[in-house]
């Protein structure tokens, strides 16, 4: 840019102003005014275009990198953390947040050139007037003390935006997740009646952004036209007394007008860091969040079924628990809504820890165990059953690489071949997203298989037959029954429906986060 | 399915946009009027320095013209101020509308439309697409106007100039404009792709979010990782590919101005020596400055061009959703108020692309009468219940209401009045009073205290540790599943239908509970037409009238203590179910 301010300023000098005022001026002058302009031309045209994609590839590579992190980092930090977030904030900041955090970087090397152009120019001022060289200094001065303001003023605005942000995603998403009931009531208008205020809070302070920028973009950007006049005024009696040339002068205005471009650049790379920042710290939140699961280095070896054991166990729901589930038993633990009964499933299972005392697997205490040791030896089937929108086998088996023999005979013990078989393709049959375009009792069966083919050395199920009617429930039951008969697994059910005593050995009944009777089952 | 708009022209696309947010018309002119002069002012500084090379830098021509020049730079700052703040409200008004609207018109569409598109798609309509378009007007979108002003503005001084000198400028930008629009072309198709992959790689986030318990318990999560890596790595290729054609595109203007420069310059001397004497130096070196002044805006217009498409394909899938045909039938007939008779003729139904599930049942259930339904799972129990509450169309057939056609019925006066309560009711994060509330919007606690009694649930209320003010926590994951029920039932109750579908709505609640409620159901039912997918024998020996549904077909159909004892499906049903009790 300075070396094409130079080039005009040159061909003003020798070729338009002496042509013009009637003297000769030879044909190479004319074709050096042509190179010099053209060719300083192509060679900023390189760099522009390397320069762009050069950005955009490492824009949208690091912007992929940190989303996997913040991803991954979700599938390691615990339930307890996940509980207290929601799912459409979640989203929020492995998406638009991981976006705002990278989105400077397409100007980043275009600032830190323009900084350096910058520098370039002023030099060049300098060198041809000092009175020239103070007002672009003074420019330039000013240019970054205003974008220094403007950051200031911008940032806990910009700040407030993007939590806004975040209130209108959580909203939206729950909402959505919720339509079928909001549909069938007619409660649109209670739905935008709590949308609303998010939605205008966000649109209060985008306006409040909107403020602040439409006094200093037109600032910023007039800035360096004012410099034009101020250069003109101060400059004309020197070009009158011969002291400096009408082509230094124009040059020199050229170059104050160009200096425009770079400093646009670098205030919009300015504007754009206070939304990186408010990104940052959620991402950061997210990747150095200390709720990770934690592990020990203990293994379980022994292909029988497991034993597990309750000392003193206490949680949020539940008290004083004391309980052995010997292995190759089938225990039912019965209670009224809310009495602990989920709670007690997730500790039993290893899916939680306690708050106090302690869980044994096989002796071993859970907290010891290693990574994917629980996994391997537990499977859990909660109330809501969760499918991925691929096919029923990618569900089955998920990254198992169980044969289809496999497959079935599990689908048989919890009485979903039948199904599965009419369905038009089959175990390759696509369910929808969250397993839509099956039932509810279907959905819980697909579950319950995905839970038997992983052979577990102790499954639990968490009212897990709730949907299914009674003849199909029977089955389940059945199935379950023999499985624990051929010595597969050890079974631990949460249940209200009569039905699933018939197969118990032991009935544990729950009141309020206590224990109040454990008998064994006459069933046995 | 939603609206497609991908293949509208921008023109109808922008009146669509103004049609759904008028607010957007209003002071146009002002706004015209104030783009003008912002573009105008910064063009007034070439020509303070045509007038003061031309006179030859005197101090009396110079200050005059410097003042001139500083009046125009505060006019152009004030109008840039102004039209930036007035279009900055406007935009975001109409955006804030067009958010409103959407979540609207997800709640009014028809339920088979929405239960096929994903739901993170729905919501980025509503939120990242929108936000495309604040990114793109606070990233300098307003220069857009100013610029496109300040470039109508040095066309014309430019022909005022020299008009000979004008014409190659013009020349090249006509073949600058015809190579951005090819490129631009490319570039669009892109950007489309790459948005589609966005929206995929967003799904696959939130299927790893909402299935992070499954994923933890089965230790797959590797497998989750991989299917995320494919996704975001999709995502970011198709982000790449943009890369090229944008910045060559970018990259014209540059080219364009060198050449124009040199047009302009050699042409101008040229033009002086042999043509026009009176042609000064001044005033090629003021056409060299406009060339750049005309060129700037341009090449801004041409790199915002990225941009701009961007907010214009977010904006266009906001309003992709706020268009699409609401359920609501315009013109509908309301449903006369009472009881609802129900009448089904000959209805087939089937789900998108899958075979039929339905065969050609005819049934008539009379005003204030509680059928309930039994069947194997997969006989087409769950089918019909959503054929009642129009969450499927039926393929053949017809349904009717109080003797009016089902889809000619209006969206509105089937609200409230025909409800579904689902097998695993949605609760909303906030308390417990709040969601049974949704029943009747502005109902006080002591209705809804009251509903509670009715329905036998003041034991269970008990146990509520603050009442009505009791959190459910996040999609009610703080409640069991046998709890949700119960507010959602509550829900029901307080809502007051005239036609209540229970889909199998009473299981997971332990059995104390579940007597209360059935014996409240009882109550619920009277004078009101009432279809229970049973699964409890309980619920069937207290209906009306009992139908059997095998293969999709009704095969048998009669009161409890009639069927009991005939050959049949039900007898068996009955059977299994007594050997069940402990």
């Amino acid at each position: 840019m300075v070396a094409g301010a130079w080039a005009i300023g040159w061909s003003t000098d020798h070729l338009v102003i002496p042509a013009l005022s009637g003297h000769h001026v030879g044909a190479g002058v004319w074709w050096l005014s042509a190179a010099f302009i053209l060719g300083i031309s192509a060679l900023r045209w390189s760099t522009i275009f390397i320069r762009g994609i050069a950005t955009g590839h490492v824009q949208y590579r690091a912007q992929a990198e940190t989303r996997r992190a913040v991803v991954r980092r979700y599938l390691d930090l615990d339930l307890g953390w996940h509980r207290r977030r929601s799912p459409g904030q979640l989203l929020a900041h492995a998406v638009s947040d991981v976006d705002a955090l990278w989105s400077p970087m397409q100007f980043a090397y275009f600032a830190v050139g323009m900084v350096f152009m910058l520098l370039l120019a002023l030099t060049e001022l300098f060198f041809r007037e000092l009175l020239l060289g103070l007002v672009g200094l003074a420019l330039v001065v000013l240019v970054l003390t205003l974008n220094l303001l403007y950051q200031r003023l911008l940032a806990p605005r910009a700040r407030e935006a993007q939590e806004a942000r975040g209130v209108v995603g959580g909203i939206a998403h729950e909402s959505i997740e919720g339509s079928p009931v909001v549909r069938s009531l007619g409660r649109a208008d209670v739905e935008d009646a709590r949308f609303a205020p998010g939605v205008d809070r966000l649109r209060a302070a985008d306006v409040r952004m909107a403020a602040v920028s439409s006094v200093f973009d037109p600032l910023l950007e007039l800035l360096p036209t004012a410099a034009v006049l101020v250069v003109l005024a101060a400059a004309a009696p020197r070009v009158a007394d011969g002291s400096l040339s009408v082509g230094d002068l124009v040059g020199v205005v050229y170059l104050l007008i160009t200096i425009s471009i770079p400093l646009n650049v670098i205030s919009r790379f300015l504007s754009m860091l206070p939304l990186s920042g408010a990104g940052q710290e959620r991402v950061r939140s997210v990747l150095y969040s200390p709720d990770v699961v934690r592990f020990g280095s203990q293994r379980l070896a022994t292909p029988v079924p497991l034993r597990v054991e309750l000392r003193d166990v206490g949680a949020v729901r539940l008290e004083g628990v004391n309980l052995v589930l010997e292995p190759g038993t089938i225990t039912v633990v019965m209670g009224a809504v809310g009495s602990g009964k989920t709670t007690l499933l997730d500790l039993a299972g290893g899916q939680h820890h306690p708050a106090r005392g302690t869980v044994l697997f096989d002796g071993v205490d859970v907290r010891e165990l290693a990574r994917g040791a629980v996994p391997e030896n537990v499977a859990v089937v909660s109330q809501s059953p969760f499918l991925f929108a691929e096919s029923l086998r990618d569900n089955l088996s998920l990254s198992g690489g169980y044969s289809d023999e496999e497959l079935w005979r599990a689908l048989r013990v919890a009485a979903a071949d039948d199904f599965v078989r009419e369905l038009p393709d089959g175990l390759d049959t696509i369910v929808g997203e969250r397993g839509a375009t099956l039932s509810g009792g279907q959905r819980q069966r697909i579950c319950l298989a995905r839970a038997i083919v992983r052979r577990p050395r102790l499954l639990v199920l968490d009212d897990a037959t709730s949907a299914l009617d009674t003849r199909v429930e029977r089955q389940v039951l059945d199935g379950l029954k023999d499985l624990v008969a051929e010595g597969g697994t050890t079974l631990l059910v949460a249940t209200n429906r009569p039905a699933t005593l018939t197969i118990a050995d032991r009935v544990v009944q729950l009141r309020a986060g206590r224990i109040a009777s454990l008998e064994e089952s006459r069933a046995s | 399915m939603l609206r497609d708009l991908s293949r509208t022209g921008a023109r109808e696309l922008i009146a669509t946009a103004v049609r759904v947010s008028p607010s957007l018309r209003q002071g146009l002119l002002l706004t015209g009027v104030l783009a003008l002069f912002a573009g105008a002012g910064r063009i007034i500084a070439p020509l303070t320095i045509q007038r003061s090379i031309d006179s030859g830098l005197v101090p009396r021509t110079v200050i005059p013209a410097v003042v001139i020049g500083a009046a125009a730079v505060v006019v152009a700052g004030t109008a840039s101020l102004l039209l930036n703040r007035r279009l900055q409200s406007r935009i975001e008004q109409a955006l804030a509308g067009l958010r409103r609207a959407g979540l609207r018109r997800v709640h009014e569409m028809a339920a088979s439309t929405a239960d096929r598109i994903p739901s993170a798609d729905l919501v980025s309509r509503l939120t990242s697409d929108v936000d495309q378009v604040t990114t793109f007007l606070q990233g300098g979108g307003i220069q857009f106007l100013t610029n496109t002003a300040q470039l109508l503005i040095a066309t014309g001084l430019l022909f005022v100039y020299n008009w000979r000198l004008a014409l190659p400028v013009l020349v090249l930008t006509g073949l600058l404009l015809v190579a951005m629009a090819g490129m631009q072309k490319l570039i669009a198709r892109r950007y489309a792709r790459a948005r589609q992959d966005l929206s995929r790689m967003q799904t696959a986030v939130a299927e790893s979010v909402l299935g992070a318990a499954v994923i933890r318990s089965t230790g797959t999560g590797e497998r989750a990782r991989a299917k995320l890596d494919e996704a975001v790595d999709r995502a970011r290729d198709s982000l790449v590919s943009t890369l090229v054609p944008l910045h060559g595109n970018t990259s014209l203007g540059e080219i364009a101005i060198s050449t124009m420069t040199v047009a302009v310059l050699l042409g101008g001397v040229w033009w002086g020596i042999t043509g026009d004497p009176s042609l000064t130096a001044g005033q090629v070196v003021a056409m060299v400055l406009l060339v750049t002044f005309f060129v700037r805006p341009l090449q801004f217009l041409v790199q915002s061009l990225g941009e701009a498409q961007n907010a214009l394909t977010g904006w266009r899938r906001a309003l992709e959703l706020v268009t699409t045909e609401s359920a609501t039938v315009a013109d509908g007939v309301t449903l006369p108020p009472g009881p609802v008779g129900v009448t089904v003729e000959n209805v087939s139904a089937r789900y998108p692309d899958g075979p039929i599930v339905l065969h050609d049942v005819t049934l008539r259930i009379e005003p204030g009468e509680h059928v309930a339904i039994v069947g194997r799972t997969g006989s087409g129990k769950s089918t019909f219940a959503k054929l009642l509450t129009r969450g499927l169309v039926p393929a053949e057939g017809s349904i009717y209401l109080n003797g009016e056609l089902l889809e000619r019925l209006a969206g509105l006066s089937l609200a409230g009045r025909v409800v579904i309560v689902p097998q695993e009711p949605f609760l909303f994060t906030g308390t417990i009073g709040d969601n049974i509330k949704l029943g009747a919007p502005g109902a006080s606690d002591e209705t809804v205290l009251g509903v509670i009694d009715r329905l036998g649930l003041h034991e269970w209320y008990g146990t509520l540790s603050q009442g009505l003010d009791t959190p459910t926590g996040m999609r009610g994951e703080r409640l069991s599943v046998g709890e949700r029920q119960l507010v959602a039932l509550a829900r029901t109750a307080l809502a007051d239908p005239d036609l209540v579908v229970f889909d199998e709505a009473t299981s997971g609640i332990d059995p104390a509970t579940d007597l209360a409620v059935q014996r409240a159901l009882a109550v619920l039912t009277r004078d009101r037409t009432t279809v229970s997918i049973a699964h409890r024998m309980i619920t069937a020996e207290t209906a009306d009238r009992v139908l059997v549904f095998a293969d999709g077909r009704i095969v048998q159909s009669g009161h409890h203590s009639e069927l009991v004892h005939e050959p049949g499906p039900y007898a068996g049903l009955a059977l299994a179910s007594a050997e069940g009790q402990p």
